[in-house]
């Protein structure tokens, strides 16, 4: 059965007050709702994470945009900062 | 979930893509801590990127000091170095350049990339102001 076929037999069966039983009986549905979760719980994960990021960059108000590093120790505040002051030395 | 797996795994060559050829030529090298400061900025409108080279120790900085040819033992080295070869001293000619400095006290090189007469000034600029203060 495809599932566009699925989704006929669906409606009809709704119409016809069956869908309860239809979900109990097709083990697709179960997929078809896990399928359709995830992704929902995927978009919205990536929204969340989105606002926070811009929200973060709005609140900082920092002297650089990115930092790279080799290494972990160091914050990018302290690379920034390091940039700044051998320019001054 | 598979999807935002991925998008995800998609997204790792373009970081990769943002690092230069300058940081990973020094990045993977034993002995330095290095870093890349991308938008650093100089005033409110100018920012540059930077590469910051930092030697764990004396024959790590001996090492790049033979490279960059930076001679003496105190102070600072400054000067504008051709991209592809920051040893090679040149002058500003409108083409994208690096200002070198090195401070022996700290054992650390950093690369400011400037490719705009606009940051080459706004560099200039930003040293003399803080150097008043």
């Amino acid at each position: 059965m495809t599932e566009n076929e699925f989704d006929k037999l669906w409606q009809q069966a709704e119409a016809e007050g069956y869908g309860q039983r239809l979900v109990a009986e097709y083990p697709g549905w179960r997929r078809k709702q896990r399928r359709t979760i995830g992704m929902v719980t995927a978009s919205l994960a990536v929204a969340v994470l989105l606002v926070l990021v811009l929200v973060a960059q709005m609140h900082q108000p920092q002297n650089f945009e990115k930092v790279y590093c080799n290494r972990v120790g160091t914050t990018d505040a302290q690379w920034a900062s390091l940039a700044a002051e051998i320019l001054t030395e | 979930m598979k999807r935002l797996l991925i998008f995800l795994i998609l997204l790792l060559p373009i970081a990769a893509m943002a690092q230069s050829e300058l940081y990973k030529h020094y990045a993977s090298r034993k002995n330095l801590a290095v870093a890349q400061v991308n938008g650093f900025k100089l005033n409110d409108a100018v920012r540059v990127d930077v590469v910051l080279v930092v030697a764990d120790n004396e024959a790590a900085w001996n090492q790049l000091k033979v490279e960059l040819d930076i001679r003496g033992d105190e102070g600072v080295n400054s000067w504008l170095g051709e991209l592809k070869q920051p040893a090679k001293r040149t002058r500003w000619n409108g083409k994208t350049v690096l200002r070198v400095i090195a401070s022996h006290a700290r054992r650390t090189v950093g690369f400011y990339r400037l490719n705009t007469e606009e940051q080459y000034d706004a560099l200039l600029d930003y040293q003399l102001e803080k150097m008043k203060k």
